[in-house]
């Protein structure tokens, strides 16, 4: 008896779910457009996915995070329509096609008690690599250095190692962070420690009162206007990344968040704009 | 004399220093979430990646992934636990190997249920990122807490009621439903709670399945953010989200609150109902 009754019930509910999925199957005349990939460019992928549906009434956007990796081997493996990817493609990734809608820079950070205002490349290579572990040998505080890095995959560390000739494994980190807020956060909440995040979210934050400086580099202030004229030497590209050449409604998302029309979007992330 | 009154104060004063950090966490999101809570943003739609606007659609998405996630979970934790305490012996093979597995699972990080979810619900039966995707990877990680409490429940009734009831003539069904279901029911109750408590809180499992868009999901097929995911993006990844996370806490310890006090209130309904009262 009682058998019979577990398994009536097990027959009910995959019923259930299967003619669930029998409606949802007939009633696709909604387009939908799925972005997976870098957290950096999900919110403002979302928010440029919101103002495209109201102009186009049979879309929805989906944006979904993860990292650049992911959105990367999403679009490849056609998981998603478009990738997010907030580095350049590297060389095996060329068969993939990229379109740049915004710019961001990575700026390095220090809490704002510290007195070092300045760290030339080789100085920052030496603290990443823990050559320098001690704050007083580059004129600072008799304090250990709290090294603050991310986590793999993340296109930040991309950037940064690229920019600094490392390598990941050559990194001694104390601190593993994923997102831009909690780099801030970690070195805002510890005066010997040094981190590196993206320039319009440190910028913004520095400015909201949170106790960090940016660090210029080359001579050059880590500032969104340095990264918007180009001079700032660490920026990257936020990229949408297709498998093949995008048809439909792909590319009408594409050509709308390189337009104009989004710029306005693209400041509110803290980001650079590129269309004029 | 003075060693007893030591002891006692050192216990007084670990106890109150537990009370004490659950009490300063409580302020602190009271404190920064208060301010921002209003009606509009219960029900509005997240604006500037969640930075103005409220939280209207994440509040649906997020009880609609609850109810898949319950509505999948009882009937099967319900029927693994009588399996395991009415059906089998003890000591028996099949249920040493059930419990086992049941052990492993429960301290299986969330996130590899997540990464589990993502990729069986998601990508091979076709569900895509969904609040089903999400509902049914959480009823999977609350399984073995459901299960484990519903047993301990049905074997906490006292063998007389199996007893008299055979004795009555009763059928082993119907003991079951007149009788060791209603008086397991507390047990029952906690045990769903406890899973809801960790479902509610969970962001690792729910970021792959259920997704990220803001959206006001149409059906269960549309991905939907859960509170924990939108708290986590906008403290995080939104440079100047801390405002709206801190609402958005104070919403989902209210949401957690509000549940529970329902779930209190229907396990006292059915024991008043019920033949047996404990």
């Amino acid at each position: 008896m009682k058998k019979l009754g577990i398994v009536v019930t097990l027959i009910v509910l995959t019923g259930a779910v299967w003619g669930l999925l029998r409606i949802q199957s007939n009633e696709t005349k909604i387009e939908k457009l799925v972005l997976t990939g870098s957290s950096t460019i999900a919110p403002l992928a979302a928010e440029i996915g919101k103002r495209f549906e109201s102009f186009h009434s049979n879309v929805r956007v989906d944006v979904q995070t993860g990292g650049s990796s992911r959105g990367i081997s999403d679009a490849r493996a056609g998981l998603a329509n478009i990738g997010m990817a907030s580095r350049g493609l590297k060389e095996d990734e060329k068969d993939l096609l990229n379109f740049t809608i915004a710019l961001d820079g990575v700026s390095i950070i220090l809490n704002k008690s510290n007195p070092v205002n300045a760290l030339d490349k080789q100085q920052i290579i030496d603290i990443y690599t823990g050559k320098i572990a001690n704050w007083k040998e580059v004129g600072g505080n008799d304090a250990a250095i709290t090294v603050v890095s991310k986590a793999e995959g993340r296109s930040t560390l991309e950037l940064f190692l690229h920019y600094f000739s490392l390598k990941n494994t050559d990194i001694k980190p104390q601190v593993i962070i994923g997102d831009n807020q909690q780099g801030i956060k970690t070195v805002a909440g510890n005066p010997d420690a040094i981190g590196y995040v993206s320039v319009g979210a440190a910028e913004y934050e520095a400015g909201q009162g949170a106790v960090i400086k940016l660090l210029p580099l080359a001579g050059i202030a880590a500032s969104v206007e340095n990264v918007r004229n180009r001079s700032f030497p660490l920026s990257r590209p936020l990229n949408l990344v297709t498998r093949g050449e995008p048809g439909g409604v792909a590319r009408q998302f594409i050509d709308f968040a390189s337009s104009p029309q989004v710029n306005d979007l693209i400041e509110a992330q803290f980001f650079v704009p590129v269309a004029h | 004399m003075i060693k007893n009154a030591l002891a006692s104060a050192l216990i007084w004063l670990i106890a109150m220093l537990i009370t004490g950090v659950f009490a300063w966490l409580l302020a602190d999101i009271i404190i920064h979430g208060l301010p921002h809570l209003s009606w509009s943003f219960l029900v509005e739609a997240p604006g500037n990646a969640g930075r103005s606007g409220g939280i209207g659609p994440v509040i649906i998405s997020t009880g609609l992934i609850l109810l898949v996630a319950v509505i999948t979970a009882v009937p099967f934790g319900l029927a693994t636990a009588v399996l395991l305490s009415e059906f089998t012996q003890r000591n028996s093979r099949l249920g040493r190997l059930v419990r086992g597995s049941l052990d492993v699972l429960s301290g299986v990080p969330s996130i590899v249920f997540g990464l589990f979810g993502n990729a069986f619900f998601c990508i091979y039966l076709g569900l895509g990122f969904s609040i089903l995707s999400g509902g049914l990877t959480l009823a999977c990680m609350i399984l073995p807490i459901l299960i484990r409490t519903a047993e301990e429940g049905l074997q906490a009734t006292p063998n007389d009621y199996r007893l008299a009831s055979a004795a009555l003539g009763m059928s082993r069904s119907a003991t079951l439903v007149h009788l060791l279901l209603p008086a397991a029911t507390p047990a029952l109750i906690a045990g769903l709670m406890l899973g809801l408590g960790r479902a509610v809180a969970e962001t690792a499992a729910l970021i792959f399945t259920s997704g990220y868009v803001d959206r006001m999901p149409d059906s269960l097929f549309d991905s939907g953010r859960a509170l924990s995911v939108h708290i986590y993006d906008l403290s995080m990844n939104v440079a100047g989200g801390d405002a709206n996370a801190y609402s958005s806490a104070l919403v989902l310890i209210l949401l957690l609150l509000f549940i529970n006090s329902i779930a209190l209130s229907l396990a006292n309904h059915w024991l008043h109902r019920s033949v047996v009262t404990v």
